[in-house]
């Protein structure tokens, strides 16, 4: 978009763009625009746009999203606008073809690294349909289809319960609201679904045989991590899934918690699974999080990359919590690759070295390097230090290869809920 | 007897609040029904009474309710040694509670949000 476009409309321009990129990609028929601050402010009818295009070109679709970002206070209006735009305009609009029992929506998940990939494994391992995904490697069509799931399993709740509550009202699918990382609340999660649907045997036994293979590797993390002190600072949902549970299965101590765009309820969901004593805060700005940082002294941050940079130059280390570092983190093997990244964070020997000051302190010239396992074994007993049931991390450097080629069992179906 | 209630309210009452999502909807009158709801369910379950599960809406209530439950048990060996009567007047006042917290105590604002 160029300066006359800003003073004489943009329309025509944005018509011919997606009327090219139609052409470019043949085989590519659904498309989505989002109106951001730029456009909406000329006053461009992109619906419009839209439309003509759909009208000259019947066989694709177009779903426009009105989502300038000066019409909310935070990314979270945007989330709110699309929830509703999208249950208002496209779903119910195509008929999918149901081939289990059991059909659920994955809503509220975004694959960071492979998330949904993990978590779509095990529905399938239990014969659940997962019809749509909002909108981690989710597509189009599948997203017009919601209303024929049974059941919504939500997981991040800030960005997507509206559409949840909305085919909750609208077509009576129940929301049940998950957490999809950590192994006791993981396998809560799965006991949940397959009661819901009468297969609760099958989520017994992936959670069984997930937990013998996973345990001795995220307790190795845990000897190791106990005591640790964090600032659990994502975006908005992290907040509450990870507060209590990196607590409970990773022995770190939370010290604070914050969160830069989540709602009052994130804050009352995250400080209700603090332990006592940590301190919330409410979208700090810049100082506000150094200051906290000084006063708390933590061993790590878990955030995003912008406060993350703050947070090493005054030589804390950081984890994405958006992105992540060695991802996925979802999963019970997930959940042992996020220790891991934890553990290389809190331990890291580069790390050590920062607190130097090459100006000042002496450099000893005597000894070698360290490893993370030196520094970390240093304080723990010989038990655990030798232990021959716990151990580092096994898995492959990409957990997600076996997954794309995996068979699952086909389950006879027997009907629907009635019949149960 | 009254002592063992009023610390088993408080027990269930720190287990939901930091395990459970269900009562953390986001606007007041669905967390009303999701607490009573739930809560019945789940008192209905612990005095081994009789529980609907018919349509979706009462099985997911039903789902919630008996994961809860079977982690109580798992966590609170003390509720075997409960009777129904004890149990009720547990889980009544236990609603009390979360109610407080989560509804009429809450200072959460977007409670009272007309719109989803």
């Amino acid at each position: 978009m160029k300066e006359k476009h800003i003073i004489f409309g943009a329309e025509k321009v944005l018509k011919d763009n997606i009327r090219e990129a139609f052409k470019a990609f043949p085989h590519i028929k659904r498309m989505t625009i989002y109106q951001t601050c730029a456009s909406a402010l000329i006053g461009d009818d992109i619906e419009a746009v839209a439309q003509e295009i759909m009208d000259e070109m019947p066989e694709v679709d177009i779903f426009v999203c009105n989502s300038p970002g000066f019409a909310g206070p935070s990314q979270s209006g945007g989330h709110h606008k699309i929830n509703i735009a999208w249950v208002n305009k496209k779903v119910g609009q195509v008929e999918p073809k149901i081939t289990s029992d059991y059909v659920i929506n994955y809503v509220g998940e975004y694959n960071i690294q492979g998330d949904q990939e993990v978590m779509t494994d095990y529905f399938k391992r239990m014969g659940i349909q997962v019809l749509s995904t909002f909108t981690g490697n989710g597509s189009y069509d599948d997203l017009r289809a919601m209303h024929r799931a049974d059941l919504n399993v939500l997981e991040c709740a800030r960005s997507a319960e509206y559409i949840c509550n909305e085919l909750r009202k609208r077509y009576g699918i129940p929301r049940m609201d998950i957490d999809g990382f950590g192994f006791e609340p993981l396998a809560s999660s799965l006991r949940k679904i397959g009661l819901f649907f009468g297969i609760e045997d099958r989520a017994n036994a992936i959670i069984e045989a997930e937990i013998k293979r996973w345990q001795p590797e995220l307790d190795w993390y845990k000897e190791r991590l106990q005591g640790k002190r964090v600032c659990l600072w994502p975006g908005g949902s992290k907040l509450w899934h990870w507060a209590h549970v990196i607590h409970e299965e990773m022995g770190l101590e939370v010290v604070s918690v914050y969160t830069k765009f989540g709602h009052q309820g994130d804050m009352e969901k995250g400080i209700s699974r603090c332990e006592v004593g940590a301190l919330a805060i409410d979208d700090p700005n810049e100082l506000e999080g150094v200051e906290a940082m000084y006063k708390l002294k933590p061993d790590l941050i878990i955030t995003g990359k912008r406060p993350g940079e703050v947070a090493k130059k005054i030589r804390v280390p950081y984890l994405n919590a958006h992105a992540y570092h060695n991802g996925p983190y979802k999963g019970f093997e997930g959940w042992v690759r996020f220790a891991r990244d934890i553990y290389n964070a809190v331990y890291s020997p580069i790390h050590q070295l920062a607190f130097l000051d090459i100006s000042k302190d002496e450099i000893r010239t005597d000894q070698s390097f360290v490893t993370r396992k030196m520094l970390s074994d240093s304080q723990l007993s010989p038990d655990i230090v030798n232990s021959t049931v716990m151990r580092e991390y096994t898995g492959e450097f990409d957990s997600l290869k076996h997954l794309r080629d995996a068979t699952y069992p086909q389950f006879p179906l027997q009907g629907k809920l009635a019949a149960m | 007897m009254k002592q063992a209630i009023t610390d088993g309210v408080e027990a269930l009452m720190d287990y939901i609040m930091k395990n459970c999502l269900w009562q953390f909807n986001s606007r007041a009158w669905d967390r009303v029904e999701q607490n009573k709801n739930i809560l019945e369910k789940a008192t209905q379950i612990m005095c081994k009474e009789e529980v609907a599960k018919e349509t979706p809406m009462e099985r997911c209530y039903w789902a919630e309710a008996q994961t809860m439950v079977e982690e109580f048990l798992k966590k609170f060996p003390w509720l075997q040694t409960m009777d129904a009567g004890d149990i009720k007047e547990m889980m009544a006042g236990l609603k009390e509670r979360l109610d407080y917290q989560t509804i009429t105590g809450s200072l959460n604002q977007e409670l009272k949000d007309p719109n989803y």
